[in-house]
């Protein structure tokens, strides 16, 4: 755990880096926005369907450039960093990152539940849906994380959305073949282990769709799989030098 | 104040250190030498902790590290104010808010250095190159560090910034201060440096103080340290 006041250093960095972005001050707005078109055009629970499941998506705004585009900038060789302290940044920086989106996605959710109160539509089980999102989303920030250590920029969230993009155009062209797999994915149940190994690599790619909260042993996948996240995550940025 | 010790680091398949050993002492100044591509830079960032040496070991006396990078860079959405207050923040007994003027003490430093402060209110991303090595040094000034180590510290600065930038140097050392200079400027530093370390292809070649290598340069009969320098190096 990074010291109190490289905590609070770290949050006013990255809280300017924010306000000066209008692009990440856009794509955090447009999500509230969809949801609510998606309310007022249609229905709450059809628009509870979207935001559940576009929920991880938001901290995927958060998760850009963390790490590679710091260090090659320069920045961080300088009096604040000093004695490897660049390092403690780095880990500081993605937990104020990650604690950033699940404030925002928390705000969302208490205004979101405040609408279904209101219209009658909001149902128990959007607090284990809500839950699920965060694990979801702090997976793709440890993903996006791990990722920003080789790519510039904003790259990282790009090449996670092309994979998710080319698994789900795979998944459509293919669906002759996979009828049976599409019908379990609706159903919840997967019997046999093809089938379950398909859907968990599919999981691995798009783990929005644990949100549905029928699918127990896939959320601890993503569980799993989060904790490897943050292990690399960790092993990677121990191991930084800033050569440039 | 920092003791290197038989420092090697390799990039790929380029030995950049190979055996690098000083030691400086408190209250001095000590210039690194050497040719491009002798492993000053790379021996500076192993003593700050941005490299990892692959062998051999560095000790540093507890107390604040400042550091001026030949070019320096900053957070582009960081204006030059918000960077300092960061940086005072780090030294708690100077951080702003704590009941000392702190924006008195900024203005005086950036005077002190020929800096504009009306440039604060700008980002340093937007600086010419002079005013952002003057920045660094400003922001090193809030820090107040025990040791300052510098790389190529003249870079950039016109002659009268350059004349701050001395006396800066040598205020800093008469007050108990350490510094460390790596640099081309043999002039510059035959003028204000108290010890001497000439790297050679990743190697230290020569360690001597003031004392010892002015009888080094009379004993050769060059006229300055830039004869010597050049006899040590090879060139």
């Amino acid at each position: 755990m990074p010291e109190p006041a490289l905590l609070a250093l770290t949050w006013r960095v990255t809280r300017r880096r924010f306000v000066s972005s209008p692009l990440a001050l856009v794509a955090g707005l447009a999500f509230p926005v969809f949801i609510a078109w998606i309310g007022f055009k249609d229905s709450y629970a059809a628009a509870a369907k979207f935001f559940f499941f576009l929920l991880p998506h938001v901290f995927l705004i958060a998760a850009q450039d963390t790490v590679r585009s710091d260090l090659d900038s320069g920045a961080l060789e300088s009096v604040l960093f000093l004695g490897g302290r660049f390092r403690a940044y780095l880990e500081a920086k993605s937990l104020v990152l990650g604690a950033a989106a699940a404030g925002y996605a928390a705000v969302l959710f208490v205004l979101f539940s405040a609408w279904g109160v209101a219209s009658g539509g909001f149902r128990p089980d959007f607090a284990l849906r809500f839950g699920l999102g965060l694990i979801a989303g702090f997976y793709y920030m440890a993903l996006a994380g791990v990722l920003s250590h080789f790519l510039r920029a904003g790259s990282n969230v790009l090449a996670l959305l092309l994979v998710q993009a080319g698994a789900l155009i795979g998944l459509i062209f293919s669906t002759t073949p996979r009828t049976g797999l599409l019908n379990y994915i609706a159903s919840g149940r997967f019997p046999g282990l093809g089938p379950k190994l398909v859907f968990g690599s599919l999981v691995a790619i798009v783990p929005n769709v644990i949100v549905s909260g029928r699918l127990p042993l896939y959320a601890a996948e993503v569980l799993a799989l989060l904790g490897l996240a943050l292990a690399a995550q960790k092993r990677l940025t121990a191991r930084l030098e800033i050569r440039k | 104040m920092i003791e290197a010790h038989k420092l090697a680091k390799r990039f790929g398949r380029v030995e950049a250190v190979r055996d690098v050993s000083f030691k400086t002492r408190k209250g001095t100044i000590t210039a690194m030498l050497g040719e491009n591509g002798a492993g000053k830079t790379t021996t500076l960032k192993i003593v700050l902790g941005f490299l990892r040496p692959d062998a051999g070991a560095v000790s540093i006396a507890p107390g604040r590290v400042g550091y001026i990078p030949d070019r320096p860079a900053f957070f582009p959405w960081l204006d030059g104010w918000a960077i300092l207050g960061l940086t005072g923040a780090r030294r708690k007994d100077h951080a702003p808010g704590n009941g000392r003027d702190f924006g008195a003490s900024v203005l005086a430093a950036a005077r002190s250095l020929l800096f504009d402060p009306a440039l604060l209110r700008r980002r340093p991303a937007q600086y010419s190159a002079g005013n952002a090595k003057k920045f660094a040094y400003l922001q090193n000034l809030v820090f107040a560090p025990d040791l300052l180590v510098a790389d190529e510290p003249f870079s950039a600065l016109d002659p009268p910034s350059i004349k701050c930038v001395r006396e800066l140097f040598c205020g800093l050392r008469d007050s108990g201060k350490t510094l460390l200079l790596s640099s081309h400027m043999l002039a510059e530093m035959e003028r204000i440096a108290d010890a001497f370390v000439v790297l050679r292809h990743g190697q230290t070649i020569a360690h001597a103080g003031l004392r010892e290598w002015r009888l080094m340069r009379s004993a050769r009969t060059g006229p300055d340290l830039e004869s010597v320098f050049l006899r040590l190096a090879g060139s």
